[in-house]
């Protein structure tokens, strides 16, 4: 806990928020920093006319200020019935993860706000601020239960649409979509936020230590899958699985959105120290 | 077809068998049971599989790899059941004789995995009698000194069998042309149907027979026999390195300088590559007598004297014990290590002296000497016609008979010494020349003499040599004995001419059957023209006359009753002598069972059951009076060692060939027709299938 109080919560874009926290936002406001000026159009706030500009060209100006803004920071999580698979199960690691991200922001007072996949469009999480609500945000992590059967792109779809602000999104799941993550993630990238996601497999889908003759069954969907493992059906899943990382990997990259691949063996802090500090994420 | 295969299941059994790969194709068919497992997600699953359809074809194949090596298996199994199998060497021909050797060097242990070489010989006909088809018939004979019909020609295994398993050892030699002959006698049918004991043994039609002969080689090349028909086939037994000590020869006789103590004499044959040292142990009568230690050098054979002393008459056993470096510490054959003798009562030998008179016959007979060698008994020619001497002469109750200047109508059975006069029978009188009635026991005294008159005579004979080895003529000097006149003799075959003189022999000794007949071609006293009677010879004034006289009796007379029996060889008969009117007599074997044996047509007792060695006892009443011993001391047994080729190689030294007449018959080492198994290459190669099939399957489940 006390390395975290020590992070802190980075984007790379100035946003605005809708309180006057600590960061610099682009949003001109009624700051003490002069920004810029612009013309008078009818709804404007009055008290944000520049009168001294008004004297002397006779034209009504509105001057813009540079507003110190607060960080919103969501994190989305994937509690569907995969996310329930792993020791720890990947939906306990991704709270974990939400946990030490949120509580980062929290102690910055940043605006945090921690969502799963399956939440109905009209109903929000607790908007969490302050230090005092690391309590209620780890008491809100949880009651997160794995079950949800949202797919991925309809879950981040209503998540755009419950939260129209701007921030930084990080999206924690394990991207196992049938239907793919590309639609889902293309979502985000429209929102104009910033975009962490972050893949997390168990041990046991990177190497899976299965023998025989084996019926696989889908946990969400109850597909079956036969296969009889042998060594070049091993070999060729891993292949697939490099495949499909990789594959996420590039398309995250090529829309600017930032991804790493998570192993639940890999500890929490860790991960935040060490890596996501080398991404920027925290500073 | 049948030649490839041999059945070894039952049908029902075979039916078991044909269901299993049926059953291996079931199931691989039926839908294999998967075992479920949730997984988080099957995307990348499907995703793998569906790459993985592209090799579906190996993957099937694959798939079935398995049942196809399972079902090899099965095959190969089922092949390895049908017992598949050729000749390496085929039994060569329609008829066959086998020729099993159970003499007693058959007897020898130094076989690995049979009990001796007998054995190890029963094994291998056993297995070419398994050869045989329905049309082929085989005989068996066993033979040792002679042969035996054990099975005549069948085509019956299963009594060849049978009869083959009755082979006994023996303790007999062997004599290989024997039952050549008598196997030649029924391949060759151009003689007649032989008798065998009293059973015919039918022949058959003129066909060429294999003969395979199965023995250790320890006899002479056959000579003197011609295969004809025959093909012949040596398969020799044993080893060319068999170690055996043995005993070859256990005789008793008196001593020389003390003619009432008797000596054993032990003669010990080592057939190793090595010196070894041994320890005879005499026994009498069960116990311990004496022992003594002999070193006898390899290939060489050594002797043990033993002073009997005043040891009373008995059976005696000479025991060889030794120790040798074979892991059974024995030699291979233990029936040689011991010998049998027969110490009898050593009552002086009865000797008659039929003569008209001769004075110095008398004094030189007269000494203490003499008498310790024998019963001397005087009589006039005149006995020689009655009842008495007849009897006597006939049944053996004399060891010696002198005859001077008389002769016998015909030859006593007993050892004679004839002065003057040849001994009756065509045997000295020139053979064939001879007439057959000189054998006529009518023939007259006078007609005899005339007969006499027709043998060369001699006057003034010069003494040219005489034998000096000869026991007789030991330590008698010759050199100035003159002689007025003689008869020159005309020895039988197998004559020892113990005294040449310018004329030709003039004494000789010669065996006839048993007993030996020495002749003194010049009287020593004659009956001159006038009657009176005349000195023919100076002989008696020296001193080499008494000498002669003692020689001769200690050889004919003395030590007759040890020696003459000394040892008889399993099989042979033996004639018993006694005195008196008896007309039967009882002899016990070595295994304790008793005989009868009954006066022969020929006035004497012959005991024919002489197959056990050992010492036999012959009983008048209850009363011992003679014992026999027999042995077979046949060095050619007792060198069991496989006669191995001659010259050569020493890495190459192989049993030698047996030559029988002019033909060469090669040992064949180990190409005895076998067949060959291949049930052993097709279960090895199933194993190899199995050891894959897991190998394959493994791969699959593991890496």
């Amino acid at each position: 806990m006390a390395q975290l109080e020590r992070l802190e919560l980075v984007t790379r874009k100035v946003f605005r928020g809708r309180m006057k926290g600590e960061r610099r936002s682009k949003r001109k406001g009624q700051s003490v920093e002069f920004a810029d000026f612009r013309s008078y159009v009818p709804g404007d706030d009055l008290r944000s006319l520049d009168w001294n500009l008004y004297a002397r060209l006779d034209k009504l100006i509105i001057k813009l200020f540079l507003e110190e803004e607060d960080l919103h920071f969501f994190t989305l999580i994937d509690s569907s019935l995969s996310m329930g698979f792993g020791t720890p199960t990947k939906l306990e690691y991704a709270k974990q993860l939400a946990a030490a991200l949120g509580f980062v922001g929290l102690i910055r007072t940043d605006r945090v706000r921690i969502e799963t996949l399956g939440q109905l469009s009209n109903q929000h999480g607790p908007v969490l601020r302050g230090r005092k609500s690391v309590w209620r945000m780890l008491e809100y992590l949880n009651s997160i239960e794995a079950g949800e059967t949202t797919s991925l792109a309809t879950g981040v779809k209503n998540f755009c649409l419950r939260n129209a602000g701007k921030g930084i999104v990080v999206l924690i799941s394990d991207l196992m979509d049938k239907a793919g993550y590309e639609s889902a993630l293309r979502f985000l990238v429209s929102q104009r936020v910033d975009v962490y996601v972050i893949q997390v497999l168990s041990q046991e889908e990177i190497d899976p230590d299965v023998k025989g003759d084996l019926k696989l069954v889908d946990v969400e969907d109850q597909d079956i899958a036969e296969i009889t493992v042998s060594a070049p059906l091993l070999a060729r899943y891993k292949s697939t699985l490099n495949a499909f990382v990789g594959g996420a990997q590039e398309f995250c990259n090529r829309r600017g959105m930032n991804y790493l691949l998570a192993n639940n063996q890999t500890p929490v802090k860790d991960l935040i120290g060490s890596y996501l500090r080398r991404r920027g994420l925290v500073r | 077809m049948l030649e490839f295969f041999y059945n070894t299941l039952s049908p029902w059994q075979w039916g078991l068998l044909a269901l299993v790969p049926p059953a291996i194709l079931a199931l691989y068919f039926l839908k294999l049971k998967r075992q479920p497992l949730e997984v988080p997600s099957t995307y990348l699953w499907k995703r793998s599989i569906e790459d993985m359809h592209v090799n579906s074809l190996w993957q099937r194949l694959r798939q079935n790899l398995l049942l196809f090596l399972q079902l090899l298996l099965v095959a190969l199994a089922m092949l390895a059941l049908l017992r598949p199998g050729w000749e390496s060497s085929k039994l060569d021909g329609q008829r066959f004789i086998f020729l099993v050797d159970n003499s007693e060097s058959m007897s020898s242990t130094d076989i690995d995995g049979a009990k001796n070489r007998l054995e190890e010989a029963k094994k291998l006909v056993g297995g070419l009698i398994d050869q045989m088809d329905s049309g082929m018939t085989a005989m068996l004979v066993s033979f040792a000194d002679t042969p035996q019909v054990v099975q005549e020609f069948t085509n019956n295994r299963r009594l060849l069998r049978e009869r083959l398993e009755t082979i006994e050892p023996t303790v007999r030699g062997t004599d290989l042309k024997g039952a050549l002959e008598l196997a030649d006698g029924l391949a060759n049918p151009s003689r007649m149907p032989i008798q065998e004991g009293d059973k015919e043994i039918d022949v058959v039609e003129a066909q060429p027979a294999t003969v395979y002969i199965f023995s250790d080689g320890r006899f002479e090349n056959v000579k003197g026999f011609s295969l004809g028909n025959l093909k012949p086939y040596y398969i020799p037994l044993g080893s060319l390195e068999a170690k055996n000590l043995a005993i070859t020869a256990f005789t008793t006789r008196r001593g020389d300088a003390h003619p009432e103590r008797r000596q054993a004499f032990v003669q010990v044959a080592n057939f190793t590559e090595a010196a070894h040292k041994a320890t005879v142990e005499l026994q009498l009568d069960g116990s311990f007598l004496d022992a003594k230690e002999v070193d006898v050098p390899a290939n060489e054979s050594a002797g043990v004297v033993f002073a009997l002393a005043d040891a009373p008459p008995g059976k005696l056993m000479a025991k060889l014990k030794y120790e040798l470096d074979t892991p059974t510490k024995h030699d291979v054959l233990e029936q040689d290590d011991i010998g049998y003798a027969a110490l009898n009562d050593q009552k002086p030998g009865r000797v008659l002296v039929v003569t008209p008179g001769n004075v110095a016959l008398e004094v030189a007979l007269a000494t203490e000497r003499a008498h310790k060698l024998g019963n001397i008994e005087f009589q006039k020619p005149d006995v020689l016609t009655g009842d008495t001497y007849k009897r006597d002469a006939e049944s053996g109750a004399y060891s010696l008979i002198v005859y001077d200047q008389c002769a016998p109508a015909s030859a006593p059975r007993s050892n004679t010494l004839y002065i003057g006069r040849v001994p009756p029978g065509r045997a000295w009188r020139g053979g064939d020349k001879a007439d057959a009635k000189e054998d006529s026991k009518s023939k007259s005294e006078v007609g005899k003499a005339a007969a006499d008159e027709a043998l060369p005579k001699t006057s003034g004979p010069q003494i040219v040599d005489w034998d000096r080895s000869h026991p007789i003529l030991a330590s008698v000097e010759l050199g100035n004995v003159e002689i007025a006149d003689s008869i020159v003799l005309q020895p039988p075959p197998g004559a020892t001419v113990l005294i040449d003189s310018t004329a030709g022999p003039i004494a000789a000794v010669a065996p006839r059957d048993s007993y030996q007949d020495a002749v003194l071609g010049f009287e020593i006293f004659g009956q001159g023209v006038d009657g009176a009677r005349t000195a023919n010879t100076n002989w008696p004034r020296m001193l080499s006359f008494p000498t002669f006289c003692l020689n001769t009796l200690e050889y004919l007379a003395g030590g007759t009753e040890d020696s003459q029996l000394a040892s008889t060889r399993p099989g042979q008969p033996v004639e018993l002598r006694t005195t008196g009117k008896v007309s039967e007599l009882t002899v016990v074997d070595p295994s304790k069972k008793e005989h009868a044996v009954r006066r022969t047509a020929q006035d004497v007792f012959q005991f024919q059951n002489t197959s056990e060695v050992g010492v036999y006892d012959v009983k008048r009443g209850d009363q011992v009076v003679e014992r026999f011993a027999v042995n077979l001391f046949d060095r050619q047994e007792s060198d069991v060692r496989v006669r191995p080729t001659q010259g050569g190689e020493a890495s190459t030294i192989q049993p030698a060939d047996i030559k029988i007449g002019n033909i060469e018959v090669q040992a064949t080492l180990g190409q005895t027709p076998s067949r060959f198994e291949a049930w052993k290459i097709v279960l090895g190669c199933a194993l190899f299938v199995l050891i894959l099939e897991w190998y394959i399957y493994n791969r699959r489940v593991y890496l």
